[in-house]
């Protein structure tokens, strides 16, 4: 069928049923919204992670009594591990002037320490920040190896209520999916009643399958496409005001970018067209016999 | 043009069958009357020619193609074929009568500039060019049953099927859609017309099909609405010559069975564009 009447078939249809399609607008909405903050919190998980590559290593402290046979045999080791990027020799002179750079703030802190009161130490970098916890096991008891300090475990309350809000927001976009097929499903049912002249007209005249099943998938995309829009605009939104105007004074680790919001938002789109198309169609097999 | 071999229909949980061994043949450009009492089948036999239904067993054959065997994805191409119209006109309410008659081509994909020429010029024909813009409700019967006929007719099927299509109008009324449904055969068109409208059937004298308790009852040329024959013809007497040397599936050609068809009829002249469907 041409554009035209075709867009008139379903203007007419989403007028009829205005109501309907508008509950299921605001349930796909709510789906696609939370699919998005599902987005967006793991493009934050990533980008903590990002950070913290660059900034946080696993530091390994040596004993003072280490043979510098067991400090090449242990280093050796590190270099076959899969999780080390790099290994990093500090001097007890060095990690004392790292000491110092670190406590500047403190000149009471550093007055009473000195090179030989600090370990020698080994740092790693990793190829993972989140597999630290396996480095940890890994090193610690071996000999010369005094203790193994994971930066990482400091933040470890973070991911944990980072990935929490990920999975509950996944979830609740899937309960919202299955809220939003059993609208879909009623949305067909009540539009092929209310279209069942035209259609039984069509059929008449020899329109195809496809031709006559195209008002309720398109009214059903639209919809979709009407929830995607008000979704990705929740998103931006949470960007702006929650996580730009909020978050941002009130922590110092980076925050996702906008290229995360556009990235979950063109997801979020599609998602809610294709989805309420193939829902559409499903019922469609339930509702409409062509 | 249709062909019936032995169609027998059971519907499910049905006492008894709809249609009993009906055998009969109606050629290209044939006119035929399908008589008979309330619950006789006719019905059931005009839903099988459109495949909204499949005969329990026997073969039906339109425009030459076995219609139980037609894939469910090319029965729009038969009903493209089969143009219908009922008794209860099955008009679109919130159309106009042009938006009505151009709903047919648009839903099967006419390009534009196709129905814009073609759906005043079927209009004009039958008689509703100067009430396009009205709706269906300020229309009388008579006038719906036009604009039926135009819906159906506007594709240039090449049957046209017509269940009681007089029913729901009174006597001078039904003239007029007869007549209608004459120059739809006369353009060239199969026509098979089921009805109760006795009056008509005698006035017209075609060819009549009778059905009695889903039997084929007569098969009779120039028939009455009442059996007039002692004996009637065997059912699967092959059609009258006239109409069995008609040019086949040529629908826009003036043919020669029309008995004032001097010059060309409006209704066979093809538009612009050609035969449409
Ligand atoms: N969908 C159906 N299911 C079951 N039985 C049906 C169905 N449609 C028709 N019948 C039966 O088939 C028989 C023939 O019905 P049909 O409608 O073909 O008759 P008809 O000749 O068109 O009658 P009328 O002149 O009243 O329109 C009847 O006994 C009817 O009850
Ligand atoms: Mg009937």
């Amino acid at each position: 069928m041409r554009p035209g009447p075709l867009a008139s078939l379903l203007w007419t249809g989403l007028r009829r049923n205005l109501a309907m399609t508008g509950a299921v607008i605001v349930t796909v909405t709510i789906c696609l919204a939370m699919l998005g903050a599902g987005l967006l919190l793991r493009a934050q998980v990533h980008t903590i992670d990002g950070f913290l590559l660059d900034q946080i290593e696993v530091v390994v402290d040596l004993s003072d009594a280490i043979t510098p046979a067991e400090r090449s045999a242990l280093e050796a080791e590190m270099h076959r591990d899969p999780l080390v990027v790099a290994v990093h020799y500090e001097t007890k002179q060095q990690v004392y002037e790292r000491f110092r750079r670190d406590f500047r703030g403190s000149p009471d802190v550093v007055a009473g320490v000195g090179p030989e009161d600090l370990p020698a130490a080994l740092r790693l970098t990793l190829a993972d920040p989140r597999a630290s916890r396996d480095i940890v096991v890994t090193y610690t008891g071996l000999d010369g190896v005094e203790a193994v300090r994971d930066q990482r475990a400091l933040l470890d309350p973070l991911y944990r209520f980072l990935d929490a809000f990920t999975v509950g927001a996944f979830t609740l976009a899937a309960v919202q999916a299955l809220a939003s097929f059993a609208l879909i499903y009623t949305m067909i049912r009540i539009s092929a009643h209310g279209r069942r002249r035209e259609t039984a007209i069509m059929k008449l005249v020899g329109a195809s399958n496809g031709t006559i099943r195209a008002p309720f998938v398109l009214e059903s995309a639209v919809a979709g496409l009407t929830g995607g829009l008000l979704a990705a605009g929740l998103l931006v939104a949470a960007k702006v005001f929650l996580v730009d105007g909020q978050f941002a004074r009130q922590t110092m680790f980076p925050l996702f970018g906008w290229s995360a919001v556009w990235a979950s938002a063109v997801v979020v789109l599609a998602a809610g067209v294709l989805a309420a198309a193939v829902m559409a169609s499903i019922a469609l097999r339930r509702h409409l016999r062509v | 043009m249709i062909v019936l071999s032995s169609v027998s229909k059971w519907y499910p949980n049905g006492a008894r069958p709809a249609l009993i061994d009906v055998s009969a043949e109606i050629g290209a450009g044939e006119f035929v009357f399908l008589v008979g009492p309330s619950g006789s089948g006719k019905s059931t036999l005009l839903r099988l020619l459109l495949r909204e239904d499949r005969a329990t067993s026997g073969q039906v054959i339109v425009a030459g193609r076995d219609v139980a065997r037609i894939p469910d994805r090319r029965v729009p191409q038969l009903r493209r074929t089969v143009g219908c119209v009922f008794q209860d006109f099955r008009l679109l309410p919130n159309r106009t009568v042009a938006a009505n008659v151009a709903f047919a081509l648009d839903v099967i994909g006419r390009p534009r500039h196709v129905v814009r020429s073609v759906v005043p010029e079927v209009l004009d024909l039958v008689g509703l060019g100067e009430k396009a813009d009205r709706y269906p409700d300020e229309l009388s019967g008579g006038e719906q049953q036009r604009v039926a006929i135009a819906r159906a007719f506007v594709g240039r099927p090449r049957v046209l099927l017509a269940d009681e299509p007089t029913g729901n109008l009174d006597p001078a009324t039904s003239i007029e859609i007869m007549n209608l449904l004459d120059a739809v055969h006369r353009a060239g068109t199969t026509v098979v017309m089921a009805t109760h409208n006795a009056s008509l059937v005698d006035a017209m004298r075609r060819r009549v099909l009778e059905l009695g308790d889903g039997a084929l009852l007569r098969d009779e040329a120039d028939g009455r609405y009442d059996q007039t024959m002692p004996q009637p013809l065997p059912p699967s007497a092959p059609p009258p010559p006239s109409a069995s040397l008609l040019p086949p599936s040529v629908p826009a050609q003036p043919t020669g069975t029309a008995p004032d068809d001097g010059g060309r009829s409006p209704w066979a002249a093809p538009t612009r564009n050609g035969p449409v469907g």
